[in-house]
C-alpha cells in the first residue's frame, strides 16, 4: 500500500511537470464520456422493460374489426366498446383490462377553482396487471359502473393536504365522486400500458375511473378516438357503446405459451364469427402484440435518440482516439525517464503498477470531468428534446455500468502508450 | 571573404553571463583551410555559429563578401546559407528518416533547382564521397564514418564557397578521421574555403592556417600572417 | 517542400497518422451530416405557411365547468368572448375555431366528392369549425365562390356550406370549378388561398373549414386574432385577463404567435439540429486541440530535425509552412476519408430520422471550415518551433 502512494506521488509529478497535454487529455476524455453518457442515459431509459418479470406475459390484441372495407391494412389502433365487449368474453387471460384516457377538472366543491386532472378511465385489473402499489384503500370490486374514484398520491396531497383521502367526496366536471383508493408512488417508464401517439413518454395519470363510469360521463378520448360510422361521439353513453367509435386500448395477460395460443386461436375464431356476421368487410387482421415490442407496433420510437446514439458513439470513439494520441506523445516524452528507470533495475512489473497507478489517477479525474459533462448534456437535451425529459435520470445500475465504461476508457487510453514506453528495447532508446 | 572586427557575443541566462568571445578581428580569404583549436568551451563552436550565421552577436561586425550580415532579414540569411555556406558536425545531423539521397537533396530543393540538376549534383556528391551504392539506405543503416561523408556530400553537393566544419572527426575511429580529412583537403583544392574545428595537432599541422581561441580571444601567439607563414 | 517528403513523414508515424485521418474522416461526417439536418429544419421553418405568423395570436383554452362546455352555454361563451377580444384596441379581427392552424394533428377526417369516393378520397383532412370571421383573420383570399355569412348548426338539417383550400380543391376537381359541388362535408361554398393545416395530414395545406359552432370543446378550442402589427405585444398582454373577465371558469393552455406555434411545431427537428450542431462544435474543438498537440509533440520530438533544415538554408517560414502542409496533407486525406464515411452515416441516419441526401457543396464547405480550424490550432506551435535556435539543435550531446 505504501509502495502504492508512491507510485501515485510518482504519477502525480509526473502530471505536473507536463500538466498542459495531461490536462487536455482529461478534457478529451471527459467531454467525449459525458456527451455518451448523456444520450446512453436516455437511450437505457427509453428502452427499459418497466416489468421485466412479467412483461413476456403482457400482450395487445388488435382486431379489424370496423365496417370499412379495406385490403392489406393495419388494425385501426383503438378499438371500439363492442370490440372490448366481444374480447372480454374469453377467460383464457388470467387478467384483462380496457382503458383510454380524457382530460377533466377536479375539485373538492363547487366553491374551489378547478384543478385540471388527467383521467386514466379503466377497469379493475389495471391495478394487478401493471403492479400498481396501492397506499390506502381498494380497488373497485368489478367492472360495473360506479361513482368511485382512486387517486395519484401526489393528486390527494394536493387536494387534501394528506394522502388517506378514502371515503372523502369530490366533483369530477361537476359530478359527484367517492374517492375509493389512493395510490402509493408510481410512475411506470416508459410507460408502455399507453404506446398510442407516443404517450409512453408521458408521466402516470392523476386519477383512475371506472370505463363504465367514464363511457357514462360522455368522456372522449385525449389521444384518439376514430368513427368508422355516423356514431354522434357527443353520445358516448348510448350510441358510443354500440357504434364504431374506436377510442380504447386492451391488455390481457395471458401466462403460458398454450394460453397465449389459445386466445390467438380465440382471435381468429371471433374475427371469422363476425365476418360471417357482415359486421365487418375486411379479411381479418389479427394482431396479439406483446408488451416489449408495443411501442415498436405504434412506430413510437425514439428516432432522435437512435440517431443521436450512433452519433455519440462515434464521438466517443474519436475522443478516445485522440486522448490516447495524446497520452502517447505524453509517454514517448517521458521515454527517456521509463527507460532510465528500468535500466536503474525497476522490473516490468514494478513499471506496470506504476501504469496502473497513472491509470487510476486518470479514471477519478475523467469520471468525475464525465459526470460534470453528462449532466450538463442531460440538461442540454432536456432542454431541447423536453419530450424525453421523464428519461432522464440516473439510476444505480446504470450508474455503476458508466462508471466501468469510464475506467475502462482511461485504461485503454493510458494502455498503448505505457505498453510502447515500457517494452521497447531498452539500450535503443538509452541510445537515442 | 570573411571580415571579423570587434566581434563580441555574450549568452545571457537567468544567472550568468558568459562572454563567449570578446573583440574577435578575423580575416579569412578565398580558398584558405584554416583549422580552428582551442581548449573545451573556449568559444570555437560559437564562432562556427556566428560564421555560418546560425547565431547573432552582440558586438562588432561581420562581413561576408563584403556585406554585413548584421541587418539580413531571416530569408535573406536562410537564403545566404544555403547558397554560400556548408556545415559538418560532429555528430552528422542527418535526418533520421530520410534515406541518404534525401537527405543530399534537402538544401538542393530549399534553393529551388530543378529535378535533373539536382540529381546530377547529388551523384557526384556521392561520387566524390564512393558512397553511390547505399544511396538509398537510411543513416542508420551506415558506420559514423560513412555517416560523416554523407554529411560532408549533404554540404558540398550546394557548391558552397565556404565550409564550416566542427570538430568533423570528433566522433570517428583514426582511419576514419583519416578518410575524412583527406576529403576535406580534396575540396579546398578544388577552391573551397574551410574552416575546421579540431582537437587534434596534426590535422591542425595539416590545414594552411592555425587559428587558437582561448577563453573567447584569439590568440595574439599564433596569430600570424598566412603568408608569412607560407615562404617560411 | 515536395508532396513526396511530405507523406514520408506522415506514413513513418504510422499509428499516429491513422488515429489522426480517422478522427478527421469522423469529424468531418458528422460535421456534414449536422450541416444537413440544420439546413433541413431551417428549410422547414422557412417553407411558406400562408399565414402572417407574426401579427396573428392564438389562444387556446377550454370551459373547467362541465355546464359551460354544452350548448346553448356554450356557444354564448364563445360569443361573449368574441366580442371582449374584439373590443381590445389593435385586434384587426377574431374568430374562434375547433382547432388551430399549425398543428402536429387534431380534428380531420377524410373527404371526398359524392358519388366519386373510390377516386377522390383524400384520407386524412383537417375540418374546422369556426365562427365567420376566421377568414378574415387569417386574411384568406378568396380564390372562387363566396364565403358563408351565417353560422349554421351542425346538427340542422342538411350540413354548412364547405370552404376548401386551393390545392385541396385542385386535388378534389382537378381544375374544374368546385363551387356547388357536392362533397361528403357539404357543398362547397368558396374556395380561398392555402393555410398550413396539420402537419400529420395527407398534405400540410389541405383543410375544409365550416362556418358552425363545434360539436364539442372537450379537446379545447381555440381563438385566433389578427392584430396592428405595432400592437401585437399590448394584446397579448392583456388578453388572459380580457378572457378570465368576460368567464372566469376557463383554463387557458397557451397564447402564443403564429410564429412561435411553428417553431413549436418543429421543436423535435430543431432540438436534434442543435443538439449536432453543438456535438459538431465539439468534435471541432477536440480536432482541433488534437492538431495543436500533434503539431506541438511533433516538432518538440523533431527540434533537432528543424534545426538541421534551419542551417540548410530553410527560412522560419519555410518551416512554418511545412509544418502547416503536413497538417494540410492529413486534413486533406482524412477529408477524403470523411466524405465517404459521411455517405455512410448519412445512409444509417436516414433508416431512423429524415435527413436529406448529401450534396456536392457541402462537403467543400465543411472541408473549408476543418482546414481553417486545423491551420488556426496549428499555427502556434509550428510557429513555436520555428523558434528553435540551429545553434542548439545541431550541438553535439
Ligand atoms: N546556448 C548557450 N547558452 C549559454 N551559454 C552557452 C551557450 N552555448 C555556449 N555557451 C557557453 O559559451 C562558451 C563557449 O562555448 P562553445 O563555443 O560551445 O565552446 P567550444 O569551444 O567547446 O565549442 C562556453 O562557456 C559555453 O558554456
Ligand atoms: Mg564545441
Amino acid at each position: 500500500m505504501e509502495q502504492f502512494i508512491y507510485y501515485l506521488k510518482v504519477s502525480f509529478v509526473s502530471i505536473k511537470r507536463a500538466p498542459l497535454p495531461y490536462a487536455l487529455t482529461i478534457f478529451i476524455l471527459s467531454v467525449g464520456l459525458g456527451i455518451f453518457f448523456a444520450n446512453a442515459t436516455f437511450y437505457y431509459q427509453l428502452n427499459s422493460d418497466p416489468l421485466p418479470h412479467k412483461s413476456s406475459k403482457l400482450f395487445f390484441p388488435m382486431m379489424l374489426l370496423a365496417p370499412y372495407e379495406c385490403t392489406d391494412c393495419k388494425p385501426p389502433a383503438v378499438l371500439s366498446y363492442s370490440n372490448i365487449e366481444k374480447l372480454s368474453q374469453s377467460d383464457i387471460p388470467s387478467a384483462k383490462t380496457a382503458m383510454y384516457s380524457a382530460d377533466g377538472y377536479l375539485r373538492k366543491n363547487a366553491e374551489q377553482t378547478p384543478m385540471p386532472v388527467n383521467i386514466r378511465i379503466t377497469q379493475r385489473d389495471f391495478f394487478s396487471m401493471f403492479d400498481v402499489p396501492l397506499l390506502h384503500g381498494s380497488v373497485w370490486p368489478d367492472n360495473s359502473a360506479r361513482l368511485e374514484i382512486i387517486l395519484s398520491k401526489a393528486t390527494a396531497e394536493k387536494l387534501f393536504g394528506r394522502t388517506d383521502a378514502v371515503g372523502e367526496k369530490l366533483l369530477l366536471d361537476d359530478r359527484h365522486l367517492t374517492v375509493t383508493a389512493v395510490l402509493d408512488d408510481w410512475q411506470m417508464l416508459p410507460r408502455l400500458y399507453d404506446a398510442n401517439n407516443r404517450n409512453h413518454l408521458s408521466p402516470a395519470d392523476d386519477i383512475y375511473l371506472p370505463l363504465e363510469t367514464g363511457y357514462d360521463m360522455n368522456y372522449l378520448s385525449n389521444t384518439q378516438s376514430q368513427t368508422f360510422d355516423d356514431t354522434d361521439y357527443r353520445k358516448l353513453s348510448t350510441q358510443g357503446r354500440t357504434g364504431a367509435l374506436n377510442q380504447l386500448q386492451y391488455w390481457v395477460q395471458l401466462d403460458t405459451p398454450t394460453a397465449q395460443q389459445a386466445y390467438k386461436q380465440f382471435m381468429a375464431n371471433l374475427a371469422q364469427d363476425e365476418k360471417v356476421a357482415g359486421r365487418h368487410p375486411s379479411e381479418p387482421n389479427n394482431q396479439l402484440v406483446a408488451m416489449r415490442n408495443i411501442v415498436n407496433y405504434f412506430g413510437g420510437e425514439s428516432s432522435d435518440i437512435k440517431a443521436f446514439a450512433l452519433v455519440t458513439l462515434l464521438f466517443l470513439l474519436v475522443c478516445l482516439f485522440n486522448a490516447s494520441h495524446l497520452s502517447l506523445n505524453r509517454y514517448l516524452g517521458n521515454q527517456y525517464e521509463f527507460s532510465l528507470r528500468r535500466a536503474l533495475g525497476a522490473s516490468r512489473g514494478q513499471l506496470q503498477l506504476q501504469m496502473l497507478a497513472d491509470v487510476l489517477l486518470m479514471a477519478v479525474f475523467t469520471i468525475a470531468g464525465a459526470l460534470l459533462t453528462g449532466y450538463a448534456g442531460i440538461k442540454l437535451m432536456n432542454h431541447l428534446l423536453p419530450r424525453n425529459s421523464l428519461f432522464s435520470s440516473w439510476d444505480l445500475p446504470l450508474l455503476l455500468s458508466l462508471l466501468a465504461v469510464a475506467f475502462i476508457c482511461s485504461y485503454l487510453v493510458t494502455l498503448y502508450p505505457s505498453l510502447r514506453a515500457s517494452f521497447g528495447t531498452l539500450n535503443q532508446q538509452l541510445k537515442e | 571573404m570573411i571580415t571579423l572586427t570587434n566581434l563580441s557575443k555574450i549568452f545571457r541566462t537567468e544567472l550568468i553571463e558568459t562572454h563567449a568571445l570578446r573583440d574577435i578581428n578575423l580575416q579569412v580569404n578565398e580558398g584558405e583551410f584554416a583549422a580552428l583549436t582551442g581548449p573545451s568551451g573556449s568559444g570555437k563552436s560559437t564562432l562556427l555559429n556566428i560564421l555560418g550565421t546560425l547565431e547573432n552577436f552582440d558586438a562588432g561586425d561581420y562581413l561576408l563578401d563584403g556585406i554585413s550580415v548584421k541587418g539580413l532579414s531571416d530569408a535573406a540569411l536562410s537564403k545566404l546559407r544555403n547558397e554560400k555556406i556548408g556545415f559538418i558536425f560532429q555528430s552528422f545531423n542527418l535526418i533520421k528518416d530520410f534515406s541518404i539521397y534525401d537527405n543530399i537533396e534537402l538544401p538542393l530543393r530549399y534553393r529551388g533547382l530543378k529535378a535533373s540538376e539536382r540529381k546530377q549534383r547529388i551523384e557526384h556528391a556521392l561520387e566524390l564521397v564512393g558512397l553511390h551504392a547505399r544511396r538509398d539506405y537510411l543513416p542508420g543503416q551506415l558506420s559514423g564514418g560513412q555517416q560523416q561523408r554523407v554529411a560532408i556530400a549533404r554540404a558540398i553537393a550546394g557548391q558552397p564557397r565556404i565550409l564550416l566544419a566542427d570538430e568533423p572527426t570528433g566522433n570517428l575511429d583514426s582511419l576514419m578521421a583519416r578518410q575524412v580529412m583527406e576529403l576535406l583537403e580534396q575540396i579546398n583544392q578544388q577552391g573551397c574555403t574551410i574552416l575546421m574545428v579540431t582537437h587534434d595537432p596534426d590535422q591542425a599541422r595539416r590545414a594552411g592556417r592555425h587559428i587558437q581561441i582561448i577563453d573567447g580571444q584569439l590568440s595574439d601567439a599564433v596569430l600570424y600572417d598566412p603568408l608569412a607563414a607560407q615562404s617560411a | 517542400m515536395s508532396l513526396y517528403l511530405l507523406c514520408k513523414v506522415l506514413f513513418s508515424r504510422k499509428v499516429v497518422t491513422a488515429l489522426l485521418l480517422l478522427q478527421l474522416a469522423m469529424t468531418l461526417a458528422l460535421l456534414l451530416n449536422s450541416l444537413l439536418l440544420a439546413q433541413q429544419t431551417q428549410q422547414q421553418l422557412n417553407q411558406p405557411t400562408g399565414l402572417d405568423l407574426d401579427n396573428t395570436l392564438l389562444v387556446q383554452l377550454k370551459p373547467t365547468t362541465a355546464a359551460l362546455r354544452v350548448y346553448p352555454a356554450l356557444e354564448e361563451l364563445l360569443n361573449r368572448q368574441l366580442d371582449a377580444v374584439q373590443a381590445v384596441p389593435g385586434v384587426i379581427a377574431a374568430a374562434y375555431s375547433n382547432q388551430s392552424v399549425l398543428l402536429h394533428g387534431g380534428n380531420n377526417g377524410n373527404i371526398y366528392v359524392l358519388e366519386q369516393q373510390e377516386r377522390t378520397n383524400v384520407s386524412t383532412v383537417p375540418m374546422y369549425f369556426v365562427s365567420k370571421g376566421f377568414f378574415n383573420v387569417l386574411d384568406s383570399k378568396v380564390i372562387q365562390g363566396e364565403l358563408p355569412q351565417h353560422s349554421v348548426s351542425l346538427d340542422a338539417p342538411g350540413s354548412p356550406d364547405v370552404v376548401l383550400t386551393s390545392s385541396l380543391a385542385d386535388k378534389l376537381f382537378a381544375g374544374t370549378p368546385a363551387v356547388g359541388q357536392q362533397i361528403n362535408r357539404g357543398r362547397v361554398a368558396a374556395v380561398i388561398n392555402d393555410f398550413y393545416g396539420q402537419r400529420s395530414g395527407d398534405h400540410i395545406m389541405y383543410n375544409s373549414v365550416q362556418v358552425a359552432p363545434p360539436y364539442g370543446v372537450d379537446w379545447g378550442y381555440s381563438i385566433l386574432l389578427r392584430t396592428d402589427p405595432a400592437q401585437t405585444e399590448s394584446v397579448r398582454r392583456q388578453l388572459a385577463s380580457v378572457l378570465r373577465n368576460v368567464e372566469s371558469n376557463i383554463e387557458i393552455y397557451h397564447i402564443r404567435s403564429l410564429a412561435e406555434q411553428h417553431q413549436h411545431l418543429y421543436r423535435n427537428e430543431y432540438g436534434l439540429a442543435m443538439l449536432l450542431g453543438v456535438l459538431s462544435a465539439l468534435m471541432l474543438l477536440v480536432t482541433m486541440v488534437s492538431s495543436y498537440s500533434s503539431t506541438h509533440f511533433h516538432a518538440l520530438k523533431r527540434q533537432q530535425e528543424i534545426g538541421i533544415k534551419r542551417a540548410l538554408g530553410a527560412s522560419k517560414s519555410l518551416i512554418l509552412l511545412e509544418l502547416l502542409s503536413e497538417n494540410w496533407l492529413c486534413t486533406a486525406l482524412g477529408s477524403m476519408l470523411g466524405v465517404a464515411l459521411a455517405l455512410w452515416l448519412n445512409q444509417a441516419l436516414a433508416q431512423v430520422i429524415s435527413i436529406p441526401a448529401l450534396n456536392w457543396y457541402l462537403p467543400v464547405i465543411t472541408i473549408a471550415v476543418l482546414l481553417l480550424c486545423v491551420t488556426v490550432a496549428t499555427w502556434y506551435p509550428a510557429a513555436t518551433a520555428t523558434r528553435v535556435s540551429p545553434a542548439t539543435a545541431t550541438k553535439a550531446l
